[in-house]
């Protein structure tokens, strides 16, 4: 087993090959979604993928152009502005 | 006396424009009123908006219903909320 497969970034996926025999195959694990801060749903309009792939994307791809847009999620926000304007 | 009426100065709490002040000037029905930031202020331009998306806030201004932007600018002069509506909502 190759040195940088013995960590657990890669997944280990069990194939079995047309000869017969079955074969571990190493792949790197999946993005994890962005979430929201307060109430942890996952946010809408932010991407995922890889840091290469979304560093192309253009500003206002990468999350919504509100307030707090791509921390806190729609209905956070709307609460939070809510709250504040009240005092 | 609802506080969805012709004058009220409101908070956008959807949308691009979310945490700028805007003022009610005609209400259509019971879930759409056209608002408007005067643009001249805060950069809102004069549309229609579903009633969820806004919040009411205590100002009311006099104004006439449909009145232009300069009226709602002299209205907002005399109420001194000038700087207020311009800075916006501090979040």
């Amino acid at each position: 087993m190759e040195p940088r497969f013995r960590s657990r970034s890669f997944k280990r996926i069990e194939t079995s090959l047309p000869g017969g025999n079955n074969v571990l195959h190493y792949r790197r694990k999946g993005v994890a979604k962005a979430h929201c801060s307060t109430c942890g749903v996952p946010l809408s309009g932010v991407p995922t993928g890889k840091k290469g792939d979304i560093a192309k994307l253009s500003k206002t791809e990468k999350r919504p152009e509100r307030p707090y847009g791509g921390v806190l999620c729609s209905r956070c926000a709307k609460e939070n502005i809510k709250v504040k304007s009240r005092l | 006396m609802s506080a969805i009426i012709a004058g009220r100065v409101c908070v956008k709490t959807a949308g691009r424009e979310a945490s700028k002040y805007c003022v009610i000037t005609d209400v259509i029905d019971d879930y759409f009123v056209e608002i408007t930031g005067p643009k001249a202020l805060t950069g809102m331009k004069r549309k229609k908006c579903n009633i969820s998306h806004i919040e009411p806030t205590a100002d009311i201004l006099k104004i006439k219903a449909k009145a232009t932007d300069d009226d709602i600018l002299k209205a907002i002069d005399t109420a001194k909320l000038t700087d207020k509506m311009k800075a916006g909502l501090k979040l």
